[in-house]
């Protein structure tokens, strides 16, 4: 480990533990409003250079959007500068065999590289709504409080609060968590993006505003044409049905339904988007095909 | 602007070794500093302080907390620096931090290496707009290497 280039005085944080439960403990002291304990996911170039080794393209592209699928874990480490975009990029050239292999994966370090793109642009913008919600809800609709029984994994949904108990402990969620996440909170509870937007920034160790909040932004609407919501087979199948075997909402699972059922029940018309018969075919066609194309076109977080 | 003493100011958007002040000022003094404001007004959990934590220590830096530019210059002054050297930020809380360094003291500012160099600025606005012209740039690179 190296040492500071500059010997120490007053007020300088140690840089020597001789554990990390050490760690823990200054940081404590240091910052006692900061909650929780540290994350297991640890920092540093070899935590990001092991996680880095183990990327492999060709399962990344069949398997991302399951909860144990072949993703990286690199966000992280990408968020904060210890792995560039273009040393990731590179590393997965040097490891795929023909461009179609790498193409799910460099896809998404494109929306990486757009999204900081976008907050250059919008700057401070990207904590308003980009544009009006399309569910035919107001935005005063949406409660601007986080509901308490979402902040204490509560809630009675095992998914749900499966999510809520990992972004917690963990500082990290699968992208398709993050998208069932935002969704129920958004469209189910009725809460408007940013209180659950500005939660996620609380644990999430990637925590970049751009992603993070334009992404709950396409959830809702105001940045993308129609809200995105899924329903509980889509969520079983890239869950594995883990959250539904022990549910104990789960034969009162809200949820559950067709996505037509669902959409009635959650969005009020909208007569301006009803009329245009081309794309409320494209929305029917993609949102009825079945789960995987549910998500396979869905930004990452 | 060529500086004889800087300071370097790393920030939370480029802790890695590939940080380009870092890599132009080795031997320079560096600080991170956390922001005791954003920590208390976005209540940052001790998860994410400990993985920046992290990441700080694998780089030659002092570490401090409080006031980011009062602490940055403060931590120049006590170098005697003629300036501070850092990495352009996108984030515009530290874009704002840097100004306020520079009203003091000069700031320069590097770039780090972008993931794609496009001869014009993309359209954005949504993501495939942008893809549509970056795609074929950033695949250039993998044909290059073959």
């Amino acid at each position: 480990m190296p040492s500071a280039a500059s010997p120490p005085i007053n007020g300088d944080l140690p840089r020597q533990f001789a554990s990390r439960d050490a760690l823990n403990t200054l940081l404590a002291q240091e910052f006692p409003e900061a909650e929780g304990e540290l994350s297991p996911i640890r920092g540093g170039r070899e935590a990001a250079e092991n996680k880095l080794r183990r990327i492999d393209a060709r399962s990344y592209a069949k398997s991302r959007n399951h909860l144990n699928g072949a993703v990286t874990g690199l966000s992280p480490y990408i968020r904060h500068g210890v792995l560039s975009l273009p040393e990731v990029r590179d590393a997965v050239f040097a490891r795929i065999r023909n461009r179609d292999e790498g193409g799910k994966l460099i896809n998404e370090l494109g929306w990486r590289d757009f999204w900081q793109r976008m907050w250059l642009d919008l700057g401070d913008g990207i904590h308003h709504d980009q544009e009006p919600f399309k569910t035919g809800h107001d935005a005063g609709a949406y409660s601007r409080e986080l509901p308490a029984d979402v902040r204490a994994g509560t809630t009675g949904l095992a998914c749900m609060d499966g999510f809520r108990d990992q972004l917690v402990s963990t500082g990290w969620l699968h992208n398709h968590a993050r998208m069932w996440m935002a969704a129920w909170l958004v469209h189910w509870r009725r809460v408007h993006w940013k209180a659950g937007a500005d939660w996620f920034l609380e644990h999430l160790l990637d925590g970049d505003p751009a992603s993070n909040h334009l992404s709950w932004q396409w959830v809702a609407s105001t940045f993308s044409h129609k809200p995105y919501f899924f329903n509980r087979g889509n969520l079983e199948r890239y869950s594995d049905g883990h959250f539904c075997d022990s549910c104990p909402s789960a034969n009162s699972c809200p949820l559950e339904g067709s996505y037509d059922q669902l959409e009635n029940r959650l969005f009020a018309p909208m007569p301006a988007i009803r009329e245009t018969g081309n794309n409320r075919n494209q929305q029917r066609q993609r949102r009825s095909s079945g789960g995987a194309s549910a998500a396979l076109a869905r930004p990452k977080r | 602007m060529t500086f004889q003493r800087p300071i370097l100011w790393i920030h939370e958007e480029a802790l890695g070794a590939n940080n380009p002040a870092l890599q132009a000022w080795p031997e320079a003094p560096a600080v991170f500093v956390f922001d005791t404001c954003w920590i208390q007004d976005a209540r940052i959990s001790r998860k994410r302080l400990g993985f920046l934590y992290e990441n700080a220590l694998d780089l030659p830096l002092t570490l401090r907390k409080g006031d980011v530019a009062a602490e940055v210059l403060a931590f120049a002054r006590r170098h005697q620096a003629d300036g501070v050297v850092s990495s352009s930020a996108v984030d515009p809380r530290l874009e704002q931090i840097g100004e306020a360094i520079d009203a003091e003291l000069p700031l320069e500012l590097l770039d780090p290496e972008p993931f794609v160099e496009l001869p014009r600025p993309p359209r954005l606005g949504r993501f495939s707009r942008y893809w549509r012209e970056a795609e074929a740039v950033v695949w250039e690179g993998y044909s290059a290497a073959r």
